[in-house]
């Protein structure tokens, strides 16, 4: 399997095609809703040089204070769609290359990622403990105390952390839009066999002007 | 009658033992599910949610780092006794909720609605939730302790007021929709568990349609057998839309669909549905009145 250094160049990002699974080495930082909503309604974010730390991995971790430092207990990476509203505004703002996730994201955001050459990485199942112990170091945290554990910032040093699959590519494909596309193709023979007639419509009880809202 | 420690102990334990241990029959039908899989990503999703599972029980982690929201479920006898009564109960949840986020098997996950403030101990206002129900003229009590994943429930809870002239077409159409559209790109975290409300009030029906996706053991079907064809029917037809696990390419989109009643106006056909996440987490405690406490995955 291919792993990748971090930060994911130009060349390497375009060269994935959607579904290839790959693991990544180097530098992340992880967000949530409120990174989203702070960095681009407020202009706050944590003073990074996100050249250098350009992953931006999207997971509210489990972490343990103890005395020898934060120590990961389980990180499972967290629905990336909910950040759409964001996530091109955040992409072009970091110039991020790489995004680590679960599900996938808009049109929005894999219009971003082309034009900065990057993708979006989906969760394989679920690997909370095996991305822990592929977690070697917990460098940094920022807005701990303003916003807890779970949407702080933390900075990760990782090795071989994945595997991944390329769920966005860096020219605008989405995997799980082409996989929809064809769910709707058999939803028509599926729905009859059920007995629901093709233009079978719900009862409307609001103004006719409602249902076309 | 039931001590207040007995009862917060046997909380605490159960939770704690959910954000560690996958319940065995949902274990069962996961691995059905990955020996019916053809496609390698969903395979793989499969074999990893697996061995995530099997780090966490052996100490290493947890089955999935979202646990969600705190919910408990008792069920207490006619002749049921507790230390401090009743109410006892909500203080017993809250200090156990409370210890397990201490020790990190609950992530710190309830915020305040408007102001997004975080306590740290997943305590506030309604949370943890418990649901006390009365059956038999036992003196003990079940309790089983859900914490609910995030995705499923976020992404995976509908709710439609349809009306008799929409007729059963309608909730096949709804509950197809919104396998569908929940299970994309693998929002609800699936294989999952679809509990399907039909009837009722709206609370009582979203009520149900969540016990019947928490509660009830994978494979069981409802016992009135017009309710357990329509859930055949749905679980059939979810097998053919083409979505996997994790919404990849295959089969098992979904584990079982579980469909739950009650009369209802006879104007109205209210239909709730909202979904369980592939790890299922749930682990019950029956106490005795002379504080006898055993804990199982199983579900009666």
């Amino acid at each position: 399997m291919k792993n990748i250094t971090l930060p994911m160049s130009k060349d390497t990002a375009r060269a994935l095609q959607l579904g290839d699974m790959v693991t990544v080495s180097g530098l992340m930082f992880t967000g949530r809703s409120r990174f989203h909503i702070r960095a681009i309604e407020k202009n706050i974010f944590p003073p990074l040089d996100y050249q250098a730390i350009n992953c931006f991995f999207h997971v509210g971790p489990v972490m343990r204070d103890t005395s020898a430092g934060w120590e990961v207990v389980s990180c499972e990476p967290t629905s990336s769609i909910r950040f759409e509203r964001y996530g091109a505004d955040v992409v072009r703002r970091f110039q991020l290359r790489t995004l680590i996730g679960k599900t996938t994201m808009g049109a929005g955001t894999a219009q971003a990622l082309q034009e900065v050459g990057g993708v979006y990485l989906s969760k394989i199942g679920l690997s909370g403990n095996a991305l822990r112990d592929q977690i070697t170091k917990v460098r940094q945290v920022f807005f701990l105390e303003e916003l807890g554990k779970t949407e702080a910032t933390w900075v990760y040093e990782v090795d071989h952390f994945g595997p991944f699959f390329v769920a966005i590519d860096a020219h605008g494909n989405n995997y799980f839009e082409q996989l929809a596309a064809d769910v709707s193709r058999a939803l028509p023979g599926i729905e009859r066999d059920l007995g629901i007639p093709v233009d079978y419509a719900f009862t409307n009880v609001n103004p006719d002007s409602s249902a076309n809202m | 009658m039931i001590l207040r420690s007995t009862l917060e102990e046997a909380m605490y334990t159960a939770m704690r033992t959910a954000s560690v241990q996958m319940p065995p029959d949902i274990r069962a039908a996961l691995e059905k599910a990955a020996k019916e899989e053809t496609d390698p990503m969903a395979q793989r999703h499969l074999a990893v949610s697996l061995q995530n599972a099997d780090l966490a029980r052996a100490g290493k982690g947890l089955v999935c780092a979202d646990t969600g929201f705190p919910l408990f479920f008792v069920q207490a006898g006619a002749r049921t006794t507790i230390e401090g009564g009743f109410e006892a109960i909500y203080q017993a949840a809250a200090a156990a909720t409370a210890r397990a986020t201490e020790e990190c098997f609950l992530r710190p996950t309830m915020v305040d609605p408007l102001r997004r403030s975080n306590p740290g101990n997943n305590l506030g206002p309604g949370m943890p939730k418990v649901e006390l129900t009365f059956s038999g003229d036992g003196d003990g009590l079940r309790l089983t302790a859900a914490p609910k994943g995030g995705g499923s429930e976020i992404f995976g809870t509908f709710y439609n007021m349809l009306f008799p002239s929409d007729g059963v077409a309608g909730i096949k159409k709804f509950v197809l929709e919104s396998i569908m559209n929940s299970c994309y790109a693998g929002k609800i975290c699936p294989p999952a568990i679809i509990g399907v409300g039909i009837g009722g009030t709206a609370d009582l029906c979203m009520s149900m349609a969540k016990k019947a996706a928490l509660l009830r053991r994978v494979g069981a079907h409802h016992p009135d057998p017009l309710v357990a064809e329509l859930e055949q029917e749905l679980l059939d037809a979810s097998r053919r839309l083409g979505i996997g696990p994790m919404g990849s390419r295959g089969i098992n989109a979904v584990l079982a669909v579980n469909i739950e009643t009650a009369v209802t106006h006879t104007a109205a056909l209210p239909v709730a549905f909202n979904a369980q996440c592939l790890v299922g987490r749930r682990w019950t405690a029956i106490i005795t009145a002379d504080q006898n406490i055993t804990y199982t995955g199983d579900v009666a």
